[in-house]
């Protein structure tokens, strides 16, 4: 049986506010398998972004553990954490997170310049702008490579983040509430979209909603409350 | 490692943010500002080391007993192998006053209201008077250059009638030793001023000293016509019978025989060279009395070229030796710096303030562009959460801000550099084009008597210019670099 994709183990999680520990995460135990769509359901501040970013090594845990494919990620240096990131996850967050500077093309092209130095990413710069085009062509944008964030529309920046998400082709994509800025139709598109190239990728899936709706598209559910695993 | 998003994204912010070209043009400012008035300042200061070096001989014997004589000095300093030559100096003060010319002659005199001579104020007739033999010192000085000079300088002050001095051109020695002007000149100034004189001029023979003065004191002689009579006064004190100081004022009829220039403002504003003999019998040596001595204050030495400064420091220490044993007393023996020595010491201080001043200005230009790339890290607070979450190393969200700085700084200082050179280049265009234009100078090059404006950029200047300022920009980006480096992604992403 091969290991889940990414796991946690009894993760805590608290922040210090003054003199005050406020426990964000209390032993949160989670598994995702390879190509699962797992839904992190649960009200404002139950904790769901938070253990995204833990998940996705943005934040270390107060306690426990996570896991990618089966291997502790406790203990490695900043710059390794760095690199599992870029290669293991994507991020989708619900304000699209594109930097203003760059065209769409540009923000997916930057996702693939993280570990290349810049010979190495100058030899390979056709094949990667190559690879940044196909997917935003994928997702709609063939037409809209040299667009700007500002002149896209909320659905448009979405598809662009989740092109950038896709570049490195990690095997797990970390969305937090990735319609929660967009109107019905649009997140309607948007979550087709996600779930059409989760599909072709075969790539596991975390999204955090507090959409039921939403929820129960997923193969699982997962419910968190205060900071603990309900159901 | 780099990562290649580093430079990438650094381009872009600078290219999409017009603030950065404060910073900019802060480099740009400061290198330019650098460079132009230190390349000015060093001109002048070069100008003005050459001016002083003209107008001092290379080693001077000096602090000497009253009544020394040249004669026993000049042995012992010859015999020296690392001296060329030597001529006696003797200084004293005295009075200067042309003549007023006659009523009813054509004054020989000229007007000097037409010209700016606001900065000078000799009008008084005192001057410091150095007597000089004129068939030794031409071996010590370049008297020939002053004099050519001086032609330059009052030709640049509008004063067309100025001539070279010729009194150091008859072919006599005993005529040029006193500096005599042209019999037919001395006789024709006897007749305008109706003065004893033979009938004809053939029968005349020039009797009047000349004197060289300094170009700065055309204001209070008002003089140009060779041969123009001045008599010269001066005292010294006695003790009279009673032990009480008395005061011999002596004077003599005298020749003008012509301005010299060496550019060294002090020298050409207070000396007047006159024949050394004449200076002595002035002061109660009677050349035809058997027990006068050729009395000397100092002995300006020309050593032979290509000392090194070891040999020149030892040359002096054995000149001093030689001198001292010989009068039985201790004596000077200074070059042409220690001569100088406040003067130079001055403007180098001056020129240290200076760079201060300037390097101040780059720091405030790196101010800038700590400023500005604060701001953006605080501006992309944000950006910087996207770049830790899509893979981003600390290292290389740090190098973002670093190549700001590094292209902020690169940018302004060759534009800086090239501007400066350009500026420095064309300075005496652009002074003469600011001059026709506003009637204003930039730069009043007459204070010093130069033809142009002194410039000195050695391009190894430039490159150690432009090199700091973009290490100065470097070391001011790291501390904006090392905040964004150590920024938590998660409270970067949820930054609002």
């Amino acid at each position: 049986m091969t290991s889940p994709v990414l796991t946690a183990r009894c993760v805590h999680k608290s922040y210090r506010l003054g003199k005050t520990e406020i426990p964000v995460l209390r032993g949160v135990d989670l598994e995702v398998q390879s190509g699962e769509i797992v839904a992190l359901l649960g009200a404002s501040g139950a904790g769901k972004s938070t253990l995204l970013h833990v998940l996705g090594l943005l934040d270390p845990p107060s306690e426990g553990e996570i896991l990618y494919d089966g291997r502790s990620v406790h203990g490695l240096s900043i710059r390794e954490r760095a690199r599992l990131r870029h290669d293991h996850t994507g991020f989708v967050f619900q304000f699209y997170h594109l930097i203003p500077e760059l065209t769409a093309l540009q923000n997916v092209l930057l996702a693939g310049m993280m570990t290349d130095s810049v010979l190495r990413y100058w030899s390979r710069r056709q094949e990667a702008k190559k690879a940044a085009t196909a997917l935003l062509e994928r997702v709609g944008l063939g037409d809209r490579l040299k667009h700007r964030p500002a002149e896209l529309s909320g659905g448009e920046r979405q598809r662009v983040a989740i092109a950038r998400a896709l570049l490195a082709e990690p095997r797990v994509i970390l969305a937090d509430e990735p319609t929660g800025n967009l109107d019905s139709n649009t997140a309607e598109g948007v979550i087709e979209l996600m779930f059409e190239l989760q599909r072709e990728r075969d790539a596991a899936f975390v999204l955090v909603t507090h959409d039921e709706g939403l929820a129960v598209r997923a193969n699982r559910i997962i419910r968190l409350r205060d900071g603990v695993v309900v159901g | 490692m780099i990562p290649a998003f580093s430079p990438f994204l650094a381009l872009r912010y600078l290219l999409r943010r017009p603030i950065m070209l404060i910073g900019v043009f802060g480099v740009t400012f400061a290198v330019w500002s650098l460079l132009v008035v230190d390349g000015i300042f060093t001109g002048f200061v070069t100008e003005i080391r050459a001016d002083v070096r003209r107008s001092t001989p290379d080693v001077l014997v000096t602090d000497l007993p009253h009544d020394t004589s040249y004669e026993r000095l000049r042995a012992v300093i010859a015999a020296d192998p690392a001296v060329r030559a030597t001529a006696p100096r003797l200084r004293h003060q005295g009075i200067l006053q042309p003549r007023p010319a006659p009523r009813g002659s054509s004054s020989p005199t000229i007007g000097t209201n037409a010209v700016n001579f606001e900065d000078m104020t000799m009008d008084s007739g005192f001057a410091l008077l150095l007597g000089v033999d004129p068939l030794r010192e031409p071996e010590v000085t370049p008297l020939g250059e002053w004099l050519d000079r001086s032609v330059e300088v009052l030709h640049a002050h509008s004063i067309t009638r100025a001539r070279r001095s010729e009194v150091l051109e008859d072919p006599d020695p005993d005529r040029r030793s006193f500096l005599l002007t042209a019999d037919h000149v001395e006789w024709d100034m006897r007749r305008i001023f109706d003065l004893p004189r033979p009938e004809r001029v053939e029968d005349h023979r020039s009797e009047w000293p000349g004197m060289i003065a300094g170009w700065r004191r055309l204001t209070s002689l008002k003089l140009i016509e060779q041969g123009y009579p001045i008599d010269l006064m001066t005292a010294s004190f006695d003790v009279a019978g009673d032990g009480s100081a008395q005061v011999n004022t002596r004077r003599i009829p005298m020749a003008f025989g012509g301005y010299f220039a060496t550019s060294h403002r002090m020298f050409d504003q207070s000396m007047v060279l006159v024949p050394i003999e004449t200076l002595r019998t002035l002061l109660g040596h009677d050349i035809e009395d058997d027990e006068a001595i050729d009395i000397v204050t100092d002995v300006a030495v020309a050593m032979q070229p290509g000392l090194s400064a070891g040999e020149l420091s030892a040359a002096k220490s054995r000149i001093r030796t030689a001198v001292a044993s010989e009068i039985g007393d201790e004596c000077a023996v200074i070059d042409w710096r220690e001569q100088n020595s406040v003067f130079l010491r001055a403007i180098a201080q001056e020129h240290s303030m200076m760079q201060f001043v300037l390097f101040v200005v780059m720091i405030v230009a790196a101010f800038v562009i700590y400023a500005t790339l604060h701001m953006m890290v605080v501006q992309k607070w944000k950006d910087i959460g996207i770049l830790a979450a899509i893979g981003g190393t600390r290292r290389g969200i740090g190098a973002v801000f670093v190549f700001c700085g590094l292209v902020v700084g690169s940018v302004g200082a060759t534009i800086g550099s090239v501007l400066g050179w350009l500026s420095v280049h064309y300075l005496n265009d652009i002074n003469d084009w600011f001059h026709r234009t506003t009637g204003a100078s930039l730069f009043p090059r007459h204070l010093f008597d130069l033809p142009v404006i002194p410039v000195h950029l050695e391009l190894s200047w430039v490159i150690q210019v432009a090199l700091g300022a973009v290490l100065l920009a470097l070391l001011v980006a790291l501390l904006p670099a090392r905040k964004a480096a150590r920024m938590e992604p998660v409270a970067a992403l949820s930054y609002e």
